[in-house]
């Protein structure tokens, strides 16, 4: 059976590409520019999904993805919005939701328990007995959601763009037309987005038999198209608004962002349903969607139907099936006043009747419950809402075509912050103020006359202008008045029920009146318990008869209800739109390549990437075993680590001393030139915030390096307090321009001095010394640190030669034995020494005085960052205090954890583990660890609780902990 | 062959493309990736160059502008904007005293200044480390209106304007110039980002149909 009809003017499909796909493992043919749901309706084909809750079939309702009632799968790709999405040959879709298809679903059975189901019925179910929950959680869990989660999905990737404009108008109807056509005449550029693939909202399928307006389109789309500063993107939806006119675009190949400099929001109205008792059986649908069907896709809906109206809309649709051949039995018009009499009378001449004052009190299921049987004609009481049973009339149909009205599709407005009103003349809400550089336009505005909305979008575009500086003459208009557009209260009561509000939730009118029995009379609360509108329709056909709904119950004028603000997205965007390319820059040192080649696993610190340690290919050597080696060759021999992520900033300037010494806690401008000092960070708290060296290169310069993590917050802290104190201080951050690398063991100096003309000697470069000369050829600054070994060089060249003079220093050390070593060796390294990491041993919380840097902090100065909270802090006991520790010689019990907690004897938490390590060279376990102040002292024991809740002893000792080898006699 | 001693902070990833390398200023470069033909016309097209070899001089400090006029350079007047020199050198004003002159590669300037002793007070020379590169191509605003949040079609780069912005989650600075005779886009970052950024604009320029060119393409060294 086909429901295709002749060729139509305007139509969107190509008849001369027919494709053929599955569905539900039936083939089905169609045509390029077919929607999936046009194609399957062309086919005769009427069920195109389950229901969320009750798995009740579903047809076409808004046949404009705003409703789900028809999401497929497609192999990979789930949630389909099969309205709009084109087919393509060879696709293999399923309707999601199904359990055995969308005709034999299992779960259709739901649907009779239906009564037993009602909104919130699980929350006050299913929390007792307690331990029954976890049973019902699982079957929750499974029955949750739409489609199934792909985990092989592979990631496609979304670009994310930009773009800019004077005026962006969104929805390409009539009024988003010529407000486009008129910002563009005044030379602003513009982007119009629709979200339909063709330009031109209800001008492409609202013609009432009459397909005249069409020529109005078709001036205004030539118009557009020749005009070179509209931009017209189709097939794409404003997702969101966002402060500053960000306005976000989503198409199918990703997300343009644009920034524009006003705003025109056209973007109409979403069709509503009446609510008639089993108003969502496949073939019944919104006029609207019926109309589209017709003229975009010649498509009959269905062959005998009625239509169902509280508007002159349905009037029109009734002519427009009426034009294809259609046999509209009647016209059901739910007012008692009906439609002007022109069309009326229209109607009239081609041969359907119309019954005024009438509803549909419910619609008959055919014997599977898959179509429409016939319905059932009564009476309807406005008023009260009620149908006269008692004269009633059963009309024989195999479809329903619904108009009750519409909801402003302001989801945008309402993000912009539009404080809308609501207007009895068109029975909708409107734009009451708007905020600046935002414009409405048409139908979102109560415009609904063709005529009218043109000159709407007109006027919107001349305010755009006008907002933007140009002076142009404002036309003045008055809308044509209409017809009410919109019903007060399509409704009608059923009580039998499934007299459907939502359809994404199932959601009836009996749910709302329960809920405000139960006390949920308020929209954001009823929202919430019934969760009308939070399906991923986000309440598109549903919120506006809820308000109404709620307003009726608490006898409440429509506006006093109020509405609830979609948030943006307010359309279901895919997350890999959301995520783009996904930019995550990374910052590779000179000796990034080499650490590769030689085996380096290269790990993510911050954005840097660093070899956390090396296994050469072949070496078969294990983490741990690697990172032993290379500590014993630090400690026997010689080592190198790649140390170019330090932050390294250099202050000049007559204040730069000062300067230092106002920032740091120590004392700086007695500093002899040559010379190093360790410099600690704190915030206006007293927490340590970082520390690293300052080296003194002249009067008026130093050279300050930084923990890696922390060189542009240091380097910008800076900045901020020069200009704080106006001090005589420039600033220049050297850390990318800057390698850096670290020579380390007892045969260190013998590697440096082979490849440089500084005495590097005990005597004339003791420990903090600090020197600059040529170092394979290329200046150098060379410095004697200790924080790995007690015999160490930090060297510092420009960061193009520091492969270079990498590959020297490993080429002089070959002889020695030297090993490169990573971050994993490194942090060993320094604990063996019994220095603890700024952010990795200390916290957000903790001051100088807890980590035992006391001797770094220069109380006496005038002033430093942080010191009037180091005053008060010192005056109190500590709770805490960082303590090196180590384990019990032999240990081999179950190792505890960083974050792994101290217990004291009564139980308590009373400190936890920092950082604890196996160390080869000293064959025990060392760590740092917050300790309460009495269990700090050297040789004092406390509680390690495990992972698994051992309990481990260990000792408070002395750092560094090389005397541990003078106790085994070593 | 000896390796040069300095290093692009883009070599690496240069090196799986297999380009034709040659040292300039001392420093090892790619000097073309493709065929000449092949890569005139992914510059029409799309394409990226790593320029980063160019001799660069820095300096900043509240002096640093006299300074360099005394030294007889020609500096741009305002912030935020470049202007070149005679023999083709760019000087770009960073801040109101903080400056970065780039040489192209037949000159000396930048070199000259950089072995030049600084004693003045007030002036500061700054060590650089750019990654820097020339983007060019028809297709040149669709790859920045992925990579970059601003407009590039206003006035923001208009006639010797530079923007210091955000290219692919980098900091950057950004300029618009004209190169033997076609319009094409310069990019300075720091140098450690020079991998990514590179890496991650090769990437969409490929999308789009473009591709690499070499430092020859542009500054061809006899």
């Amino acid at each position: 059976m086909t429901s295709r009809i002749a060729k139509k003017r305007g139509e969107w499909i190509n008849r001369d590409k027919p494709l053929t796909f599955e569905y539900e493992g039936q083939q089905v043919q169609g045509y390029e520019g077919d929607t999936i749901s046009s194609a399957l309706w062309a086919n005769g084909i009427r069920v195109l999904g389950r229901s969320f809750k009750y798995h009740r079939a579903r047809g076409l309702l808004s046949f404009a993805n705003h409703d789900v009632n028809a999401l497929m799968t497609d192999g990979e790709d789930t949630n389909i919005r099969a309205d709009v999405w084109p087919v393509s040959h060879d696709m293999k879709l399923k309707a999601v939701n199904t359990d055995g298809g969308v005709i034999k679903d299992k779960n259709k059975y739901i649907d009779y328990l239906s009564p037993f189901l009602p909104v919130g019925f699980y929350y006050k179910t299913f929390y007792k007995p307690k331990r029954m929950f976890p049973f019902w959680e699982d079957k929750i869990r499974k029955a949750a959601g739409l489609g199934e989660v792909n985990f092989n999905y592979p990631r496609h990737v979304r670009p994310k763009r930009h773009a800019h404009c004077d005026v962006l108008v969104v929805g390409a109807g009539a009024a988003g037309l010529s407000a486009a056509l008129t910002a563009a005449a005044e030379g602003l550029s513009v982007i119009l987005v629709d979200e339909n693939r063709q330009a031109g909202g209800s001008l492409s399928y609202d013609y009432a038999g009459d397909q005249t307006s069409a020529d109005t389109l078709n001036t205004l789309l030539s118009e557009v198209e020749a005009n070179s500063n509209i931009r017209l993107i189709t097939d794409a939806y404003a997702g969101g608004y966002y402060t500053d006119h960000l306005v976000p675009i989503v198409e199918k190949s990703g997300i343009t962002k644009v920034r524009a400099q006003s705003v025109i929001v056209a973007t109409g109205v979403f069709e509503q349903p009446p609510v008639f008792r089993y108003n969502d059986l496949p073939g019944v649908m919104l006029g609207s969607a019926a109309q589209r069907l017709v003229h975009r896709y010649a498509v009959k809906p269905f062959e005998k139907g009625v239509v169902v109206t509280a508007n002159d809309h349905g009037y029109r649709t009734a002519l427009d099936l009426a034009s294809v051949g259609v046999e509209v039995v009647a016209v059901i018009d739910m007012r008692i006043s009906g439609a002007g009499q022109e069309l009326t009378q229209k109607v009239k001449d081609s041969g359907i009747s119309v019954h005024k004052g009438s509803c549909i009190y419910e619609a008959v299921p055919t014997g599977d419950k898959l179509g429409v049987k016939e319905v059932v004609v009564c009476p309807y009481n406005e008023n009260t809402a009620e149908a006269d049973t008692s004269r009633s009339v059963r009309l024989s149909c195999d479809g329903v075509a619904m108009s009750a009205g519409w909801a402003p599709a302001a989801a945008l407005l309402y993000q912009a912050g539009t404080k809308m009103g609501y207007d009895y003349d068109v029975e909708q809400f409107v734009p009451a103020q708007l905020p600046e550089g935002v414009f409405a336009a048409g139908k979102v505005n109560g415009v609904f006359d063709l005529k009218s909305r043109q000159q709407d979008g007109r006027r919107a575009a001349t305010e755009a202008a006008n907002y933007l500086g140009k002076v142009v003459q404002l036309e003045s208009f008055k809308a044509a008045s209409v017809n009410r557009p919109s019903h007060p209260y399509p409704i009608v009561n059923h009580p039998k029920g499934k007299n459907f509000v939502d359809f994404d939730e199932d959601i009836q009118v009996k749910d709302f009146i329960n809920a405000a029995k139960e006390g949920f009379d308020n929209i954001e609360l009823m929202k919430r318990f019934t969760t009308v509108g939070m399906g991923p329709s986000q309440g598109k056909h549903s919120n506006m008869n809820a308000i109404r709904i709620l307003a009726r119950i608490r006898q409440l004028p429509v506006e006093k209800i109020g509405t609830t603000t979609a948030r943006p997205f307010f359309h279901p965007t895919p997350i890999g739109h959301l995520g783009g390319r996904g930019f995550h820059p990374h910052r590779y040192t000179a000796m990034h390549q080499w650490h590769v080649d030689h085996g380096g696993e290269m790990m993510e610190a911050g954005v840097w990437m660093r070899p956390a340690y090396y296994a050469p290919a072949g070496s078969g050597l294990t983490a741990s075993e690697a990172v032993q080696q290379e500590t014993l060759a630090v400690r026997e021999s010689v080592g190198m680590i790649d140390g170019s992520t330090l932050g390294k900033i250099e202050v000049f300037g007559s204040d730069a001393g000062a300067f230092l010494e106002r920032f740091y806690t120590g004392k700086f401008a007695d500093q002899k030139v040559g010379g190093s000092r360790i410099a600690m960070l704190l915030d206006e708290a007293g927490v340590v915030s970082d520390d690293g060296v300052a080296v003194r290169m002249a009067e008026d310069q130093f050279y300050v390096s930084t923990n890696s993590s922390n060189a542009a917050t240091v380097y910008r802290e800076m900045q901020r307090y020069v200009q704080l104190w106006k001090m005589q201080v420039t600033l220049v951050n050297l850390t990318g321009a800057m390698a850096a690398m670290t020579v380390a063991g007892p045969k260190s100096r013998d590697v440096v001095a082979a490849l440089t003309e500084i005495d590097v000697s005990e005597a004339a470069m003791g420990k903090g010394a600090f020197r600059t000369g040529k170092v394979a050829g290329v200046d150098a600054r060379v410095m004697r640190v200790s924080f790995v070994a007690d015999l160490a060089f930090e060297i510092h060249v420009p960061y193009r030669a520091g492969l270079h003079v990498w590959k020297a220093l490993m080429e002089a050390g070959k002889s020695s034995g030297i090993r490169p070593f990573g971050t994993d060796a490194q942090r060993l390294l320094r604990l063996e020494m019994g220095h603890h990491l700024v952010s990795h041993d200390t916290d957000g919380l903790t001051n100088p005085f807890e980590a035992h840097s006391e001797s770094l902090v220069a109380m006496d100065k005038p002033f430093f960052i942080g010191q009037r909270s180091l005053k008060i802090l010192e005056k109190k006991p500590l709770n805490k205090k960082l303590t090196t520790f180590v384990l019990d010689p032999g240990f081999n019990g179950e190792m505890p954890n960083e974050c792994n907690l101290v217990i004291d004897s009564a139980s308590r938490i009373a400190g936890r583990v920092t950082s604890i390590s196996y160390s080869g060279y000293l064959d025990r376990h060392i760590g740092f660890a917050f300790v309460p102040p009495e269990q700090s002292h050297d040789g004092a024991r406390f509680q390690i609780r495990t992972d698994s809740g051992a309990m481990v002893s260990a000792t408070a000792c002395n750092a560094p902990f090389f005397h541990l080898l003078e106790s085994r006699g070593e | 062959m000896q390796d040069a001693v300095l290093m692009s902070p883009v070599a690496f990833a240069h090196a799986l493309r297999k380009p034709v390398s040659g040292e300039v200023n001392g420093m090892e470069t790619a000097l073309s990736f493709d065929a000449a033909d092949v890569e005139a016309s992914r510059s029409k097209t799309l394409s990226i160059c790593d320029v980063s070899n160019l001799n660069r001089f820095g300096v900043k400090g509240p002096q640093a502008a006299n300074w360099l006029q005394t030294a007889g350079i020609k500096l741009p007047e305002t912030t935020n904007s470049w202007t070149p020199q005679d023999n083709g050198s760019l000087v770009m004003r960073l801040g109101n005293t903080e400056f970065l002159l780039e040489d192209r590669p037949e000159n000396d300037l930048a070199r000259m200044l950089n072995d030049t002793a600084v004693n003045e007070v007030g002036v500061h020379k700054v060590m650089r480390n750019d990654a820097a590169f020339i983007v060019s191509g028809e297709l040149t605003p669709a790859l920045f209106s992925e990579v970059c949040a601003i407009d590039l079609d206003g006035a923001t780069l208009a006639e010797n304007r530079l923007v210091m912005t955000v290219i692919a989650g980098v900091s950057a600075t950004l300029l618009k110039q004209t190169l033997n005779g076609q319009s094409v886009y310069r990019i300075w970052c720091d140098g450690t980002f020079g991998p990514y950024l590179w890496k991650t604009l090769l990437s969409i320029i490929e999308e789009q149909g473009g591709g690499p060119v070499g430092f020859n393409f542009y500054y061809s060294l006899t």
